[in-house]
């Protein structure tokens, strides 16, 4: 599939990165259809673009990458809803949000987004009772640089 | 907007499926019971709000060069559980 990206440049995306979101993103309900376009081989991070306007893209990032121990219950009914049959189907992504300084960009937990990575059906959960918020650090004691030490 | 007035135990029925019941009243908070289908997701709206904030300030400004920090950033082989 073809996608344009104001940012990330026209974008070929294999079948099996395109992720359907029946209900959009809170904020975005228009939006059905996104891509998620990896940062790096092997990096944590993704760009999760909009198929359908080339101006909204989003960094995400594996929440397990960064918060060993994130942990949320997934609901019975969000399971119907994406036709998990097996967990292994799963992945979640947090939406990362960038301000002025990258080192202090934040990960929002409280709404992770749930994809199902066989029927490629998504959703932004709002998680409910639960200890996290739309804002936790990354990089609290900085960005690491190539070489390994903090900067 | 609709405003109603209601007592305890009263009931709100928005469209054939959703009661909305107030439970409790005490000092400020009002308890509500709500029944609705599956489907229809029930949010705190301070909570579902400030998704759709995050969300909105979370869209990459034009500027992704500085991202390139992020090259360095490799996983780590997970631990096995």
């Amino acid at each position: 599939m073809v996608i344009q990206s104001t940012r990330l440049g026209e974008l070929s995306v294999p079948k099996d990165l395109v992720f359907q979101f029946p209900n959009g993103l809170p904020g975005f309900n228009d939006e059905h259809t996104f891509a998620l376009v990896p940062h790096g081989s092997n990096s944590p991070f993704s760009f999760l673009q909009s198929a359908n306007d080339p101006d909204l893209t989003f960094l995400v990032v594996d929440p397990f990458a960064f918060f060993s121990d994130y942990e949320f219950e997934l609901k019975e009914d969000l399971e119907q809803e994406l036709q998990v049959k097996d967990g292994s189907q799963i992945k979640v992504y947090s939406i990362v949000t960038v301000k002025d300084k990258v080192e202090e960009m934040t990960a929002n937990l409280i709404a992770p987004l749930i994809v199902n990575t066989e029927t490629k059906n998504a959703r932004q959960v709002v998680l409910e009772g639960v200890k996290y918020t739309t804002r936790h650090r990354l990089f609290p004691e900085g960005i690491p640089s190539a070489d390994g030490r903090e900067k | 907007m609709l405003a109603l007035t209601r007592k305890v135990g009263e009931q709100i029925i928005i469209g054939d499926n959703i009661v909305i019941t107030v439970v409790d009243v005490k000092g400020e908070g009002v308890r509500l019971g709500i029944n609705a289908p599956r489907e229809i997701k029930i949010y705190r709206g301070e909570i579902y709000q400030a998704v759709v904030s995050e969300n909105k300030e979370a869209t990459i400004p034009l500027d992704i060069g500085r991202l390139a920090v992020l090259k360095n950033i490799v996983n780590l082989p997970r631990e096995k559980e």
